[in-house]
């Protein structure tokens, strides 16, 4: 097992530095200039040169990046183009977007996981229909609809939740960002479970479990939930990694200053340093999640080994 | 039917579900929000100001919000949109050259430093030198010495004090121009031209984050990236006493949407512009607490006159801005957020005439066949409008579009790029060929800003003149203007000035942009001012 993970994490630095090379590519291969982008509507183009020169934007690709990457290595993310810290930057938002996605990531989890497990219970009843027509229901509204309606409803109309921002804190502030964020995960996972889980309890195992005398609840909740969470563990530990890159929209709509905005303005901005340091972060925290599955694979199911 | 049950009950599950889940929190909000209501402290929704908050280095309405309320300059715009001394006790001229600018006494910093001479001098001379990359160098160009301290990219600047400027004493500031300038008290009213204490220049970083002003507020937390600053009454400014309003929370929102929800919600208190998703309701939803007033900005059609011949002939020009029913634009298409141009400067400009543009900006199809025919169209029958897509443009561009197209029997298309600077890019490159949309917004009170920044021959290098367009007797009434000795002579010289671009039309005046803005109920009246809110005239309910 030890050995398992070290090998994935040496794994991991060649993926770390072909990806920030591609990404810091593409950025610089993006029309526009991010000095012009800067200045907005009043250029001044005297000023542009001299910004072009301190940033070394007329020097050729290899060597810009040669002037990031020694300069992430010597600990320094860089500045933005308007002298910003990107590690203050980093510093500041990741929070946000961390405990945003930890939300979503619990009500998927939990409201996802149980509803799966009821739906598969009470199959064919009407337990079953409710959660079949809400899990259609919340894939087949794209999130920035849900988020807007949400908000004009529980915030503005009724005022039970912050419109937006993150003034109230967590968890007040992140609760209706979270479930919006959540809305389709958690339907798949309730469909996952609930598959997985008609499954298993037709397995000869549980059969058998039934027959020893165990109690229902023994029988559910160990023996038939614990095979049938291996497809959900697979499906939220990806998850974990999308809803820190893709809460761009939730986001925007609850004015929650996290790295998804940023990310989103900084790629408009062709501020190419940001956009590299942010995706780094979020690829890290991907491969750690999918280590983190894979560990949990050989804890769910004894008979998957890893030597 | 089962099924349409079960849907009812799905939904009616999961609002319960979530309005038992987001209450808890929610309960909080809202009596906070009760307690806080009569503690003078009032919001105000900004965007994310692009760099730290540095007076020169802060060329954008948002960061601009904040730095007017921290910081004092020498002159400021009245309710009327005239220019009075703010700082200033008298500024004097002989020439429009030199001028004197004597200081009231009393005002200090916020870490009580007294406000002199060589406050501004210090500040102006970092805001001028291009060591230090400010975003509004170029406003520091008319100081003689400018030049000095601007060799160029790459090059070292010898000096870093602009020759021009000498504090005389502890309350007099004596500036040199490199020329007659006129508008010069007008453009001091701008916040790049405010003064800066010693310890900015000990770490100019971290005032960014905190700024330390000479103004009505000051900043008692550091600026928070995304989320905003707070600030409160300096008790010791001295005409502290007009301000009513006790503190100010400037809150970061990166989707105006948003704000104008949390303002109809009563969770923000002023909402400078109103989205454009807002505009059709914004009157019904905040009876009573709206403005809606004329800014100082317009929008064009440009042309790239320096190497597109085909549009040379100025009756090609006028015959397109006659087939452009201007009213329709500003009232159907902007749900009158914006209204018809008539002249280059806009209404609240002083020197502004009612119709000034006459016939070329009047909607006349028949005229307009009729002019496009006799200059002999456009080669391939055809024209292109490009406009930026980042910005709020594709509606209006294509209505225009359209309404050429109608007027003038040419294909008309409208063609989107991708970011504003797009377009300058191939305009420099001259690879472009097409019209092109364009705006102004005025950094002072003044017709000259609405001239020279966008039609003069420095503006091709310095400015917004992407036309390329020149005219000798332009730029002799451009000066004759600024060495006016009276402000009443100087419009009437500018009026000239702006008369012969009327005749020329190098960009076409489309509309002048309006003000909307929303406030809560927390407040009972406030005015706007040059984009800024005139936190005198902010009275609480």
């Amino acid at each position: 097992m030890g050995r398992f993970v070290v090998r994935r994490v040496l794994q991991a630095i060649p993926v770390l530095i072909g990806v920030t090379f591609l990404i810091y590519c593409l950025v610089f291969l993006l029309p526009g200039d991010p000095i012009r982008a800067l200045m907005g509507e009043k250029q001044d183009p005297h000023l542009a040169l001299v910004l072009r020169a301190r940033y070394h934007l007329d020097d050729p690709l290899v060597v810009q990046y040669w002037h990031y990457i020694t300069g992430v290595f010597r600990g320094d993310l860089g500045t933005t183009y308007t002298g910003r810290s990107i590690s203050d930057i980093v510093a500041q938002r990741f929070p946000v977007t961390l405990k945003l996605a930890l939300t979503a990531f619990g009500f998927e989890a939990v409201i996802g996981i149980l509803a799966g497990i009821l739906s598969a219970l009470k199959r064919g009843r009407f337990a079953d229909n409710v959660v079949f027509i809400a899990t259609l229901f919340l894939i087949s509204i794209p999130v920035f609809v849900l988020g807007n309606v949400l908000q004009l409803e529980l915030g503005v109309k009724f005022k039970l939740t912050p419109v937006a921002g993150i003034e109230d804190g967590w968890p007040a502030s992140y609760v209706l960002p979270g479930l919006v964020l959540a809305a389709t995960s958690m339907a798949y996972i309730a469909r996952l479970t609930r598959t997985s889980m008609i499954e298993s309890v037709r397995s000869d195992y549980v059969r058998t479990a039934i027959a020893k005398g165990l109690p229902r609840r023994r029988v559910i909740g160990i023996h038939a939930l614990r095979n049938s969470l291996i497809p959900v563990v697979t499906f939220l530990g990806m998850d974990l990694g999308s809803l820190m890159g893709g809460a761009i929209i939730t986001e925007r709509v609850f004015n929650l200053p996290g790295i998804g905005g940023q990310l989103a303005q900084s790629v408009s901005l062709r501020e190419g340093p940001v956009v590299v340091g942010l995706v780094t972060l979020l690829i890290l925290i991907y491969l750690v999640a999918n280590l983190v599955v894979d560990v949990l694979y050989a804890v769910l199911d004894p008979r998957i080994r890893y030597e | 039917m089962r099924g349409a049950k079960g849907a009812r009950w799905a939904a009616v599950a999961i609002v319960v579900a979530m309005g038992a889940t987001a209450c808890g929190g929610g309960g909080d909000t809202g009596n906070g929000n009760a307690g806080g209501k009569n503690n003078g402290v009032v919001s105000v929704e900004i965007g994310q100001p692009q760099n730290t908050l540095v007076p020169s280095n802060t060329y954008e309405t948002e960061g601009g919000q904040v730095i007017h309320a921290l910081f004092t300059g020498l002159t400021k715009i009245d309710p009327n949109n005239k220019i009075v001394n703010d700082e200033a006790q008298s500024i004097t001229t002989k020439d429009n050259k030199v001028w004197t600018i004597k200081l009231k006494p009393g005002y200090t910093f916020h870490n009580g430093e007294a406000v002199t001479a060589q406050s501004y001098v210090d500040a102006w001379n970092y805001g001028a030198d291009q060591t230090n990359a400010q975003q509004t160098n170029a406003l520091f160009s008319h100081i003689a010495g400018y030049t000095d301290l601007n060799p160029g990219p790459k090059k070292t600047v010898k000096t870093h004090t602009l020759s021009g400027l000498k504090a005389v004493d502890a309350n007099t500031l004596q500036v040199t121009l490199t020329a007659p300038f006129s508008a010069f008290p007008t453009q001091l009213s701008f916040t790049g031209f405010v003064p800066l204490p010693k310890a900015f220049f000990k770490d100019p970083k971290g005032f960014g984050k905190k700024p330390i002003g000479n103004g009505p507020y000051e900043a008692k937390t550091s600026f928070v990236d995304n989320e905003g600053i707070s600030l409160t009454k300096y008790a010791k400014y001295p005409d502290a006493s007009q301000y009513n309003v006790k503190g100010i929370d400037f809150k970061v929102y990166s989707q105006q949407d948003t704000a104008y929800k949390d303002l109809v919600a009563g969770n923000l208190d002023v909402l400078p512009v109103i989205p454009t998703s807002g505009l059709a309701t914004y009157k019904k939803d905040l009876p009573g607490h709206t403005i809606d007033v004329p800014e100082g900005a317009t929008g064009y059609i440009g042309f790239p006159l320096k190497y597109n011949k085909a549009f040379a002939n100025p009756k090609i020009r006028q015959a397109i801005s006659m087939s452009i029913d201007r009213d329709t634009i500003a009232s159907k298409v902007f749900l009158g957020a914006r209204t018809a141009a008539d002249d280059y400067v806009p209404p609240l400009i002083d020197g502004y005439r009612k119709g000034a543009c006459g016939e070329a900006c009047t909607f006349n199809p028949t005229k307009a066949k009729q002019l496009f025919t006799e200059a002999g169209g456009l080669p391939g029958n055809s024209l292109e409008i490009g406009y930026n897509a980042d910005g709020d443009h594709k509606v209006w561009v294509e209505a225009v579009a359209n309404e050429i197209q109608k007027s003038l029997g040419v294909k008309v298309t409208a063609k989107p790029f991708e970011q504003f600077q797009s377009i300058l890019n191939d305009l420099d490159a001259k690879k472009y060929q097409g019209a092109f949309r364009m705006g102004w917004q005025m950094d002072y009170p003044n017709m000259e800003d609405f001239l020279r920044p966008v039609f003069s021959k420095d503006a091709i290098q310095n400015g917004s003149n992407y036309a390329g367009y020149t005219n000798d007797q332009f730029e002799q009434l451009l000066s004759q203007g600024d060495q006016a000795t009276s402000q009443a002579d100087a419009i009437k010289k500018y009026q000239a000035a702006d008369d012969v671009l009327l005749k020329d039309l190098p960009y076409i005046p489309v509309y002048f942009y309006r003000l909307n803005t929303g406030f809560s109920n927390k407040i009972s009246s406030m005015n706007i001012i040059a984009h800024q809110i005139d936190w005198t005239s902010v009275k609480l309910a």
